[in-house]
């Protein structure tokens, strides 16, 4: 496992494009800590346990972009480290979003995942703390969610076509492996190992 | 010393969080949804700081620091970025504008406080 530095905390775009055969379209896949924005007429796909994946497009030019994180801690307070994360992480996509051109006015977005998914034969309250708190997020943000799909014991593979604003949703009721869970696990292990702050310098 | 202090940003979320720090210390806060809502209110009180984000709809950051900073009573004020962008070319640009300093979200409210007590100095 590499060693954390000192922003490993910093949502990452996603450096995964493949030609979807399934959906004859480019897509970018997206890990756990990644997100994506595209203005292009691609598919983003990403497999969510308990973290969260919130798919943000324009209505009027279809720029859009999702991300999937989770909070680094189950402190919701409005100052707490996970709020402050979880509230950096999305900023980071609508800042993104409006760097290219969205309008804030004109921003939709659909919300999924917070599952919650067995860990090690135990089940965790993380998926609904991660959830609890998207919602929260947008409504005091005053973003629309036109759709959403959260909790429920399943993982699942999102695809979302940010052209059209279309998102498909496949709950994943057998795995064959564990790799979703690593890779959340992996996610938090950084999160949690890391100073979750960002730099300060006076002139 | 309770200080009135202007906090810029188009998240409310971020506001929020801002607010709920600077007046559990005991300071004023006035908050402003955007670039030009925050030279509107500025131009409306003097303000002992501002804290500002970067990227906003309408007037960004650092059009706020160009236009406060050319008005006498906003010379010498504090003015600092509290934004997601930690490049050295815009903190470059931030210095030219006439920010005091640059702070990357996510922030640490004490390390936000500890801030202000040096620039209050």
């Amino acid at each position: 496992m590499s060693i954390p530095s000192d922003d490993d905390y910093a949502p990452h775009v996603s450096p995964t494009i493949y030609f979807d055969r399934a959906h004859n379209i480019e897509a970018a896949k997206i890990l756990p800590g990644e997100y994506y924005v595209t203005q292009r007429d691609m598919v983003i796909v990403t497999v969510l346990g308990s973290c969260i994946s919130a798919c943000i497009r324009d209505r009027r030019s279809g720029i859009g972009g999702m991300n999937h994180f989770m909070l680094p801690g189950d402190d919701t307070d409005v100052t707490s480290q996970s709020a402050r994360y979880g509230a950096f992480a999305m900023e980071i996509l609508i800042n993104k979003l409006m760097s290219m051109g969205a309008q804030r006015r004109n921003l939709e977005v659909k919300v999924f995942g917070g599952g919650q998914v067995l860990r090690g034969f135990t089940t965790t309250t993380v998926g609904e703390h991660n959830a609890e708190f998207v919602l929260q997020y947008l409504k005091t943000e005053g973003l629309a969610i036109v759709a959403q799909d959260l909790l429920d014991i399943y993982p699942r593979k999102v695809y979302y076509f940010p052209k059209t604003g279309r998102a498909l949703v496949k709950k994943l009721r057998s795995v064959h492996n564990n790799t979703i869970i690593e890779r959340e696990r992996e996610y938090e292990h950084r999160l949690l190992s890391t100073q979750i702050e960002g730099a300060v310098e006076l002139f | 010393m309770a200080r009135k202090i202007l906090a810029v940003d188009d998240s409310a979320s971020i506001r929020q969080m801002v607010s709920f720090t600077l007046k559990s210390a005991g300071h004023v806060v006035v908050e402003a949804v955007d670039g030009a809502d925050g030279i509107a209110k500025a131009r409306a009180a003097q303000f002992d700081l501002i804290l500002t984000d970067q990227n906003m709809p309408n007037t960004d950051g650092l059009t706020l620091i160009k236009t406060l900073r050319a008005l006498p009573e906003y010379r010498a004020t504090p003015i600092l970025m509290l934004t997601t962008e930690s490049s050295e070319e815009m903190k470059t640009q931030g210095r030219s504008a006439g920010a005091t300093g640059w702070l990357v979200k996510p922030f640490n409210p004490a390390k936000l406080l500890e801030v202000l007590g040096k620039v209050f100095r």
